[in-house]
């Protein structure tokens, strides 16, 4: 017994090891917004601020600037909508594909396993073109269509796994009751998968709220950018770069995934582990 | 099942967005690359596009700046990817040797993985800087160093501050998804492996790998993907400084198209990755049936 | 009925991703005033009411960008009631960048502020509207503004810009550490590569200080060592680069930037390094080549910092700074009589004024003569002007000048000779001149 008790000290110890390495930028980043902007050449430099130096007119700065929260609600708006938009279509296709046997099925997933394994970012080209065509440069609205595209196959991979492991005789059974192939969707499929559902949409709003390059891309005003956008737009190459600036804006930008991340945490590892498991 | 006329028309109504979206957003522009690959290109010559055939993708590979920041991308891969799934497995095997308060490490180890690429990189940009807080803490703290070493200068040093980067914002994702494998090994192994008077490492290279070959399968092939995916990173730390020399596939694809105009080379740099990559996936596929 | 409504809302889910897929049915180029229209609810709105998109590389932060949205451009919509505009910032890299991409989608903004050595290039892509042809008041316009400024705008005779202001680089040094170091300000290029020595090594507190900052190795950076020194990048006709970017004399002033690199007394382009106003303002970097609205910047960040400016020092090609300045120029996707109208705003006499506070040279010949201008002591840059060069105006001198960093980069770093890198250069540059 003593023996065991103390090699769960010493995990633990080295764990927690671990974590304050791991936390370590972090807490840097948080620190660095608590000091005063002019301090940030300090020598030598600090790892915490001296007490008396802990200022919030870093944070007082980014908040009373209208375009920070204009960015900040542009992100709110994009992450939502592409989360939204893209729970209901992956998991009608999944629906389809794990339930149906129709024309073209095997090519469709065949290429949502191959848009899966292709980065994202080979497409912009031909996606920069296609956006020109349909005139969403610089529109808000339209970076959701191309993220959705984004983030369908590994949903619907992912739905799909859920909606294969929801017995079929549930199915059966509200045919006979009369029901359709809708009924089935919303009163067993969605219900059901729930749990997938709900873990997708944590990594599809990462996805969306952190997305870097594609917005970069398209959006040229300043009110229309997102929070990622804004964030590189503080580095004006060969001026100086009021790092306090960047950090409270990071730390604020930080807040809603961290909300999200902790209330949603439960579903969120069932989401990895049945994809993973499967493999 | 027999479904009715009007079955077909609500399935059709459920795939028509997906459809829609997938098709036009991501098939299509899939299939302009390919066209897009084999012509020729450039700023000011965008109403004449000509097709060439497959020039532009021997301009690619034969260009000597390519085989810079390819080789880049597999080193990147290389050391990332087993660097992250060695330190995600071993957290997550002590984790799941923890009798209790296993929750709270779960969350801080995932910390970095939510946490946005853009910000991360901003944050290691500003630790590695020359005259940043490690630099003091190895010459002045410690005293490993005599000089502030150029962390960011140099091809190696630049692409040794991505590659710390991406480990250490991947090691959470591994340490859930190996910690979720491992709480699905039958325990009976263990105890009968014990009767046998087996130790701890025959316990963990005959049950545990065997056990969780899927898993390690499944995060090789996501986290090559996400090597070669490598981006933001790389483009906020260094831009590809000196000179192109710590640029990777897709920064390289980003700077050709939108800074050189050159939209035919890096449309057909697009079409290799994506063919690179395919055939990685293949590969590892095959390799883990073999073993089995 | 609840089959009815399942599919009633699996319609509407349908509606609203056709509506997302198409939400920009509208042609790119119909302004659109959601950015800042913040009196859009005062009803005096009619349908004439315009939007332009102004593009600049006034850094986000800075005094000159702070002048342009709280003074000018209030001051230019009321002035001109039913004309709105939408300035956007980008960093000067990025602008270029930017303006290319749109080029090819036809999102160009109205008008923009332009580094005068892209205008050959952006004529050549035929982006650009030749004022002279289409606006009938062009001549009264130019004649108010200096001659020798908009000569930057000018490609085979026809005029592409109105000259928005001028600058150039000089020598700004840190007053106490160059007494320190016991030397006097360097006045020619070897009393300046020997200072920059002298003014490298450590500080009090044990970190290190270089003699001078370069914040990059472009042509921008590097044309008044290489013109000073009597080097150029290509002949007088610009057709030619080969004897030029790689004569003896340009080599030496690659070679020398290479030297006191390799000696730890000039850095300044490495990304860890320390940003220029922060590294100078600090005691970090004792000497910079900057323009006037460094003044501005250092007031703000380091108020109580001591430096003074000098003349470039000279070689034997005499003291020759680079020639800098923006344009603003109107591409030929623009409303044109809006854009016109707030080019000529920019260009007058109290838009001029209000930048000149902020360290922006005026091109307008009544600013000039203003007590503003008189007061801002622009005296040693507007000397350093008379010798002045502008980098070759041809429109491939982006890519020119991409690869004359790429290769100094190299030299720097001991990968190649100066010799070799330039050499190799100058084979490159010659194909590039002829195409």
């Amino acid at each position: 017994m003593k023996k065991r008790t103390l090699s769960q000290i010493i995990i633990l110890l080295i764990l927690i090891a671990g974590v304050v390495v791991v936390v370590l930028p972090m807490i840097y980043m948080v620190s660095t917004s608590l000091k005063p902007n002019g301090a940030l050449y300090e020598y030598p430099p600090r790892f915490f601020p001296k007490l008396d130096e802990i200022t919030l007119e870093n944070y007082q700065y980014i908040l009373a600037q209208k375009k920070f929260i204009r960015n900040f609600i542009n992100s709110l708006f994009v992450s939502i909508v592409t989360v939204t938009v893209s729970a209901i279509v992956s998991s009608a296709l999944a629906y389809c594909i794990a339930r149906f046997r129709f024309p073209g099925r095997t090519v469709l997933f065949a290429f949502i396993i191959l848009t899966m394994i292709i980065p994202g970012m080979t497409m912009i080209i031909p996606q920069y073109e296609l956006a020109v065509k349909l005139g969403t440069i610089n529109r808000l609205g339209g970076l959701i269509p191309f993220y959705v595209a984004w983030v369908i196959p590994y949903s619907t991979f992912m739905i799909k796994g859920f909606v294969e492991n929801i017995p079929r005789e549930l199915d059966e059974a509200t045919y006979m009751d009369g029901g359709s192939v809708f009924t089935v969707y919303f009163r067993i499929v969605l219900p059901l998968a729930k749990p997938g559902i709900a873990s997708v949409s944590i990594f599809n709003f990462l996805t969306a709220w952190e997305e870097f390059p594609w917005a970069n891309t398209v959006i040229n005003d300043d009110f229309k950018r997102t929070l990622p956008i804004a964030i590189s737009g503080f580095f004006g190459q060969h001026q100086f770069t009021q790092w306090g600036y960047v950090f409270a804006l990071s730390v604020l930008s930080l807040l809603p995934i961290l909300i999200v991340f902790i209330a949603c945490q439960k579903f969120f590892v069932a989401g990895l582990t049945s994809g993973s498991v499967k493999g | 099942m027999k479904l009715k006329a009007k079955g077909k028309i609500q399935i059709g109504v459920l795939l028509l967005p997906g459809l829609l979206i997938f098709g036009l957003f991501t098939v299509y522009p899939i299939v302009r690359l390919f066209i897009m690959s084999m012509t020729k290109w450039d700023f000011g010559s965008f109403a004449n596009q000509e097709l060439i055939g497959f020039a532009n993708y021997m301009e690619v590979l034969t260009d000597k700046d390519f085989h810079v920041v390819f080789g880049n991308t597999i080193i990147y891969t290389l050391i990332t990817v087993p660097g992250q799934m060695i330190l995600g497995l071993l957290i997550a095997l002590l984790i799941n040797s923890l009798l209790r308060g296993q929750i709270p490490f779960r969350v801080a180890y995932y910390l970095p993985v939510i946490t946005s690429w853009v910000i991360a990189s901003l944050v290691f940009k500003y630790v590695f800087n020359t005259e940043g807080l490690l630099n003091y803490f190895l010459c002045n703290v410690i005293h490993l160093s005599k000089q502030n070493i150029h962390w960011l200068d140099t091809r190696w040093g630049g692409m040794a501050v991505a590659m710390l980067l991406g480990t250490w914002k991947g090691i959470g994702w591994n340490m859930v998804v190996f910690l979720a494998a491992l709480q699905t090994v039958p325990l009976e192994l263990y105890e009968s492996a014990a009767l046998d008077g087996a130790n701890s490492w025959h316990k963990f290279f005959d049950i545990t790998i065997p056990s969780i070959r899927g898993t390690i399968l499944f995060a090789l092939v996501m986290l090559t993907i996400g090597g070669f995916n490598v981006y933001t990173s790389i483009k906020l730390i260094t831009d590809g400084k000196p000179g192109h020399q710590t640029d990777v596939v897709l920064t390289w694809m980003y700077y050709k198209a939108f800074s050189a105009g050159k939209f035919g080379y890096a449309a057909a740099l697009s079409f290799i990755i994506a063919i690179v990559l395919a055939i990685l996936a293949v590969i590892q596929f095959r390799l883990m049936e073999n073993k089995e | 009925m609840k089959k009815k409504k399942i599919s009633a809302i699996a319609l509407a889910a349908m509606l609203s991703l056709t509506a997302f897929a198409g939400c920009g049915g509208q042609s790119p180029n119909v302004s659109d005033s959601t950015a800042g229209s913040s009196d859009s609810a005062s009803g005096n709105e009619t349908s004439e009411d315009v939007t332009i998109n102004f593009w600049h590389h006034y850094s986000a932060q800075s005094a000159e960008n702070e002048t342009l949205t709280e003074v000018l451009i209030p001051k230019f919509e009321e002035e001109n009631p039913g004309i709105h505009v939408n300035a956007v910032s980008h960093e000067w890299a990025d602008l270029h960048e930017k303006i290319l991409i749109s080029a090819q989608s036809e999102t160009l903004p109205d008008v923009a502020r332009l580094d005068s050595a892209w205008v050959p290039e952006f004529e050549k892509m035929g982006i650009l509207v030749p004022l002279n042809e289409e606006m009938t008041d062009y001549a009264d316009v130019s004649s108010g503004l200096l001659e020798s400024a908009m000569t930057t705008a000018e490609v085979d005779g026809k005029n592409y810009g109105l000259a928005l202001n001028t600058n150039t680089k000089i020598l700004y040094y840190n007053v106490e550490a160059l007494k320190n170091a016991g030397i006097e300000v360097p006045t020619t290029m070897d009393e300046f590569a020997d200072a920059c020595k002298k003014l490298s090594g450590t500080n009090e507190a044990g970190q290190q200080v270089w003699g001078y900052d370069e914040p990059a190795l472009s042509g921008w950076n590097l044309c008044p060592f290489i013109w000073s020194m009597g080097g150029s990048i290509t002949n007088e006709e610009q057709t030619k680069a080969s004897g030029y970017i790689n004569s003896a004399e340009t080599v030496a002033a690659i070679q020398m930037f290479a030297d006191l690199y390799q000696d730890n007394a000039i850095t300044g382009w490495n990304s860890g390094d320390i940003p220029m106003t922060d590294g100078f303002g600090t005691g970090r970097y004792a000497m910079l080549l900057e323009g006037p609205w460094k003044v501005a910047e250092m007031k703000g960040a380091y108020p109580d910092f001591a430096y003074e400016t000098a003349a470039v020092p000279a070689g034997k090609g005499g003291s020759i700074s680079v020639l800098g300045g923006e344009d603003i120029s109107m591409f030929n996707t623009a409303n044109k009589d809006a854009a016109w109208k707030f080019m000529k705003f920019m260009t007058g006499s109290y838009a001029q004024e209000e930048m000149a506070k902020c360290g922006q040279i005026p091109c307008n010949k009544e600013a000039l003569e203003s007590d503003t201008v008189k007061n801002a002591d622009f005296a040693p840059y507007i000397e350093q002007l008379e010798t002045a060069k502008s980098r070759p105006t041809v429109a491939c001198w982006s890519e020119i000048d991409s690869a004359l960093s790429e290769a100094v980069t190299a030299v720097v770093n001991g990968e190649k000779t100066a010799q070799d890198a330039m050499d190799e250069l100058a084979t490159e540059v010659d194909a590039l001149l002829a195409e």
